[in-house]
């Protein structure tokens, strides 16, 4: 695995978006389909031409055998991410995207890419988006103290990729406190 | 269309000969070599003309003007004169001892263009006699030089091969495109070729121009891509086009090639009529009258032919029609291609308007707001309101039906954009056409793939009417030279050209629309399957005789139906076509005056007579059939109607569901629906932003919309529910009435569940609210007895004692009578005749009933034997038993086992029961042996409704069950093993008490 060391102890970016996989998206069926159980729930029925909401992996599924149209969900098109990537550029703190968008962009865009209107932009647009929100993440960390650190909007790539350096981070800073803190008590005593 | 209508006058020494027809069609002025103008009188063929001798040198071009003409000449001046006379009036401009090459006058008659051996060309003030401005562009003499019919164009055909489109309307012209490699490229001024004609001539709608290019073919450019839309081409024309006219109206295009005049169509662009006398030469210069059914040309022999009534009477005319909208207009169909897109048309009105430029321009660019008549086909509705038309063109106002006519459409059709168009989208699939100019590409996609397989064909008979059914799609093609109109219907399935067959209409008899219909198949038809069983659907074509023809799917002639006003459109359901008429005309104050018929395909006997709810002043858009089986329409205004209870003959009525412009995402917006179906709660719909009004390719994306019934109670809680609630009620009545014999089904008795739940909290809150009639009247409204309970106990909750009593009351009288079977009863009365299909897409009701699919059964599972976790009593040999005792109670829910098969679980029973002390103690306790023993009564497949008539028991089916089993059967200890599999089994039968459960 290509991993920096320090990322191979936490969840791979794969795993993320295995997890991701589990959520909802619109589809397109092309073929009709009763309303099937799975473990994780049922879903359908599939009646073409009208949307049906299940899981990404099986819409992936669904896709590859091109049995589906994916509709992209709705903050997956161009306008939407020009304008949080002017937000993103503009003001401190992180625009609001979906949690997990990150992952469903990709999954999205590496099985349903001709459903998606403008592709190349929008890999573009989420690769700055990214950078912007990578550059203020470790701003973030910057500010980082024994007690807390509050990132709002951070989303589950981004947690995952400052989670080896923040753990650590953490565990020695409340040691030094801690340490400081015993060593006054200790300072105190005599 | 002989000879004798050719008046032939030489009037030039051999040589080039220039042409033109002034504004008011009254003179013809042809130029030539010898380096006069001569002034013909149109009417006067024999007369001899006045001359204009001016011109030192040879007349290379005449161009006219509103009440000016110009003629250019070798000798580099443009001169003015005076319509009709030939003395010379003003000079226009000079150029440096070069020949002048093209004059072209403005629509509006007050600029003029002019080309010379110079590379720029002049614009110059007709009045003011100043130059306006110089066109820089071109790298070599400027052949030709042609105006769009609004002004603000301006083309210029370059000897370097290039055509240059200037944009006019600013102080400055600037480019707007470069078209090289159209025309061909002369350099030498003197040759044959340089005389050809090869000026962009544009069509009187401005959306295109016509031009000949360098490889002999006559091609339009279109104006909005600036690229070739379509070919003009036929095998008895070729070799060089020396000549282009378009007659005034954009109708007709006139060619000379090769020593021959030709006159095509330019709505089909086929050849219509050829000059039949053979010519000795070269045409130099084409025109159509502008006022007269009249084709002019001129030869290089310096001859002037006039060929009166090119157009022979039974064809539309080529200049302007001065019909005005009548009732008895004939029908013109919307969905074919039309000759100027209608709304482009308008707003090329518009522009006009606003630059001011048409004023006075009469009799040249205002006939295509007319109303001329074109072959039944072609043009469109047009939407304009007759007072400003009849203000235009001076027409005195009819006082009979001035109401525009809606012309016969096929829904879920385009007219043809930029060579494609639909000419079906419906929720089974599309049909799309492709024009290919000497044939039709047709592409045809399902939604659902798995069902039927996706084709497409080339098409010569240029279909223009298709209807996509669910066993099979149906083309229709009008009559054309060589072959009546005939329709091909296509059902699907692996061996569809087996199906396939053709029916061929008598001749000159036009198809005006076409509808397929037949049951939803039960199963793919990409397989070979049942599809031979269930026929291959039905099929109505309605024709220009008035009347309907049907015919079954494999092409039996079954009835032909009179039908008693013009024919508007039709779509065909599983059991009924549903046919849009117009009674008669449309009324004086506006209304298209529709009426809806619904025909049973299987008696062919009307099921439903209505007119159409569509308000005045608008028209029918869209009809369909909803998923439930009932007729819909959607009108002009954006409202859509459904006739829920259309199987009662002859009561149904027209309930607007949906009022697009009450939809919350219209608000802001400006954008349209485009209807593809309704299913249910879902409006299914394409949206057309702006002032589209038909989708585009590629194939957008079908939309969801919820239906909302246009109530205005504005209640946030309230208003919503009995929203929901009124139109659950209106699909459960269309599904009510579907049932025929039977009682209820497991799907209705689950909705009316659901409906009941929402009448409960309604009931809540009118009892929160302490408005207890209020409250009585919904309780009226429940469907399930049990229901009444739940409401009761919501009374009790507000302690309102009275209303609870009313309630019981209620409750009881419910009980008295049958719902269920008062409604079969009714439905029997009303309608023993129309029998329901089998609801669509199911497989048959035995096959659910039998087996359930793996993965479809949402039940918890069945128990799962564990001997591990059972008490621990020692019967090693009952276990076998055992086992087959319980798989065996599983099939006796569904099939009773064989006799022989029973006897021998009984002996397994016996044998099982002496040797189990646990059994032999529970049998001492509870219940006396008895000898014959029967197995346990297959437990009926339960009807919920049967249970609910005693709903105390039904609350523990457990001890029930107890206390019957022990009455009946030898032992117990069976029972207390198999309870588990039993628990389970009960509770998914009785699935109603679960879901009541929980509330």
């Amino acid at each position: 695995m290509a991993l920096p060391v320090s990322l191979r102890n936490s969840v791979t970016p794969p795993e993320l978006e295995l997890i991701a996989s589990e959520q909802l998206v619109e589809i397109v069926p092309l073929i009709a389909m009763e309303r099937t159980a799975f473990i994780s729930g049922a879903y359908g029925p599939l009646r073409p031409p009208t949307k049906a909401k299940i899981p990404i992996w099986m819409a992936m599924n669904l896709k590859f055998k091109k049995k589906c149209h994916i509709v992209p969900p709705d903050w997956l098109n161009v306008e939407f991410l020009q304008e949080r990537l002017i937000q993103e550029t503009s003001r401190p703190e992180f625009s609001q995207l979906p949690f997990r968008f990150a992952e469903v962009a990709k999954l999205l865009l590496d099985v349903a890419q001709d459903d998606i209107q403008n592709p190349d932009k929008i890999r573009s647009l989420l690769k700055d988006i990214r950078e912007a929100r990578q550059a203020k993440s470790r701003e973030g960390l910057q500010k980082i103290d024994h007690s807390e650190l509050s990132l709002p909007n951070l989303c589950s790539m981004e947690i995952n990729e400052i989670r080896p350096f923040f753990v650590r981070a953490m565990g020695v800073l409340t040691h030094i406190t801690r340490d400081a803190a015993t060593e006054a008590r200790g300072f105190d005593g005599l | 269309m002989s000879s004798t209508n050719v008046a032939i006058n030489g009037g030039h020494s051999p040589g080039y000969t220039a042409l033109a027809f002034s504004r008011n069609g009254a003179y013809c002025y042809t130029g030539g070599d010898d380096c006069i103008v001569r002034i013909w009188k149109t009417d006067a063929p024999d007369e001899e003309p006045a001359i204009a001798p001016d011109s030192g040198e040879a007349i290379t071009v005449v161009a006219t003007g509103n009440d000016t003409w110009y003629s250019g000449s070798k000798d580099s001046d443009v001169r003015q004169y005076r319509s009709g006379s030939g003395e010379f009036d003003a000079l226009v401009t000079s150029v440096a001892g070069v020949s002048i090459r093209s004059i072209a006058v403005d629509p509006a008659g007050k600029r003029v263009a002019v080309s010379s051996d110079e590379l720029e060309v002049k614009i110059i003030d007709a009045e003011e006699i100043e130059v306006l401005a110089m066109l820089h562009g071109h790298k070599d003499c400027v052949r030709r030089v042609s105006w769009d019919p609004s002004g603000s164009f301006l083309t210029t055909s370059g000897a370097d091969g290039t055509i240059i489109v200037w944009d006019m309307t600013q102080q400055d012209p600037r480019q707007v495109k470069v078209l090289d490699g159209i025309i061909p490229a002369v350099k030498d001024k003197d040759s044959v070729e340089f005389a050809h004609d090869c000026s962009a001539v544009w069509h009187s709608s401005g959306q295109y121009f016509v031009v000949a290019t360098r490889t002999h073919e006559i091609i339009t450019i279109s104006r909005e891509t600036w690229t070739k839309s379509s070919t003009f081409s036929d095998d008895s024309s070729s070799g060089a086009i020396t000549a282009l006219a378009l007659s005034v109206n954009g109708v007709y295009l006139a060619s000379a090639s090769n020593k021959s005049v030709h006159i095509w169509s330019t709505q089909n662009r086929r050849l219509l009529f050829k000059f039949p006398d053979p010519l000795s030469e070269m045409v130099t210069q084409l025109a159509f009258s502008p006022t007269k059914n009249l084709l002019a040309w001129t030869d290089y022999s310096g001859t002037l032919y006039r060929w009166s009534d090119p157009i022979p009477a039974s064809s539309p005319s080529p200049v302007k029609s001065s019909i005005t909208a009548s009732a008895t207009r004939p029908i013109r169909r919307q969905a074919t291609p039309t000759l100027f897109d209608d709304d482009d048309t308008t707003g090329n009105n518009n522009d006009k308007g606003k630059a001011g430029g048409d004023v006075d321009m009469d009799g040249l660019n205002d006939f295509e707001n007319e109303d001329w008549i074109l072959d039944d086909i072609g043009g469109g509705l047009n939407d304009e309101p007759e007072e400003e038309r009849a203000g235009v063109t001076g027409f005195v106002k009819e006082m009979v039906s001035v109401t525009k006519a809606q012309p016969a459409f096929q829904p879920g059709s385009t007219p043809m954009e930029h060579k494609k168009r639909y000419l079906a989208y419906n929720m089974i699939g599309v049909i799309e056409v492709t024009d290919q100019d000497t044939h039709h590409i047709v592409n045809v996609e399902f939604h659902d793939r798995s069902a039927r397989k996706a084709y497409h064909f080339t098409d010569h008979f240029k279909y223009d009417l298709a209807a996509l059914g669910e066993r099979g799609a149906l083309y229709a093609c009008q009559p054309e030279s060589e072959h009546p109109a005939h329709v091909t219907y296509k059902p699907y399935g692996n061996w569809a050209t087996q199906g396939e067959w053709t029916y061929e209409l008598d001749d000159g008899v036009k198809v005006l629309g076409v509808a397929a219909g037949g049951p939803p198949p039960t199963k793919s038809l990409r397989m070979l399957s049942d599809g031979d069983m269930q026929g291959n659907g039905n099929v109505v074509v309605a024709t220009s005789d008035n009347e309907l023809t049907f015919l079954t799917g494999t092409g039996i002639e079954r009835c032909s139906v009179a039908l008693d006003g013009d024919f508007v459109s039709m779509v065909a359901g599983p059991e009924w076509v549903f046919v849009v008429q117009r009674d008669g005309a449309t009324t004086m104050d506006g209304s298209q005056n529709l009426t809806g018929t619904l025909y049973d395909f299987e008696d062919l006997c009307v099921l439903q007579n209505r007119k159409l709810p569509i308000r005045k002043g608008h028209t029918l858009q869209w009809l369909g059939i909803s998923e439930e089986g009932a007729p819909t329409v959607y009108d002009s205004a954006g409202v859509m109607y459904l006739m829920p209870r259309f199987r009662i003959p002859l009561r149904g009525t027209w309930v607007r569901i949906l009022d697009t412009n009450k939809l919350e995402r219209k608000v802001g917006k400006d954008e349209s629906y485009w209807p593809v179906g309704l299913s249910g709660d879902t409006f299914m719909c394409l949206i057309l932003k702006g002032r589209q009004e038909h989708p585009s390719f590629p194939r957008p994306l079908i939309q969801e919309l919820p239906v909302r019934l246009p109530f205005r109670r504005k209640d946030p809680k309230e208003g919503p529910l009995e929203e929901h609630i009124a139109r659950e009620s209106m699909n459960l009545l269309i599904g009510h009435d579907a049932l025929g014999d039977d009682l209820a089904t497991d799907d209705i008795l689950k909705r009316e569940l659901a409906l009941d739940k929402e009448l409960i909290q309604l009931i809540q809150n009118a009892c929160k609210n302490d408005k207890l009639p209020r409250a009585l009247e919904l309780t009226r409204m429940l469907h399930h007895t049990a229901s009444f309970d739940m409401a009761m106990k919501v009374a009790a909750f507000y302690h309102l004692v009275g209303l609870q009593e009313k309630m019981e009351a209620l409750k009881d009288d419910r009980e008295d009578s049958d719902r269920l079977a008062h409604g079969r009863d009714k439905r029997r009365r009303w309608a023993r005749d129309y029998d329901a299909v089998p609801p669509p897409r199911l497989p048959p009701a035995d096959v659910v009933s039998s087996r359930t699919k793996a993965f479809q059964d949402f039940g918890p599972p069945p128990s799962v034997y564990r001997p591990g976790l059972t008490r621990a009593t020692p019967a090693p040999t009952a276990k076998p038993a055992h086992n087959e005792r319980e798989y065996q109670m599983d099939d006796e829910y569904t099939t009773p086992p064989p006799e022989g098969k029973r006897k021998r679980i009984e002996e397994d029973l016996s044998y099982r029961d002496s040797t189990s002390p646990d059994g032999v103690k529970r049998r001492v306790l509870d219940a006396p042996p008895t000898e014959t023993m029967p197995p346990p009564p297959p437990k009926q497949k339960s009807n919920p409704f049967a249970k609910k008539t005693a709903p105390d028991t039904a609350r523990n089916p457990f001890a029930r069950n107890a206390e019957h089993n022990k009455s009946l059967h030898k032992s117990e200890s069976f029972f207390d093993k198999v309870d588990a599999v039993e628990t389970g089994k009960l509770k998914r039968l009785s699935l109603y008490e679960l879901i009541f459960a929980l509330y």
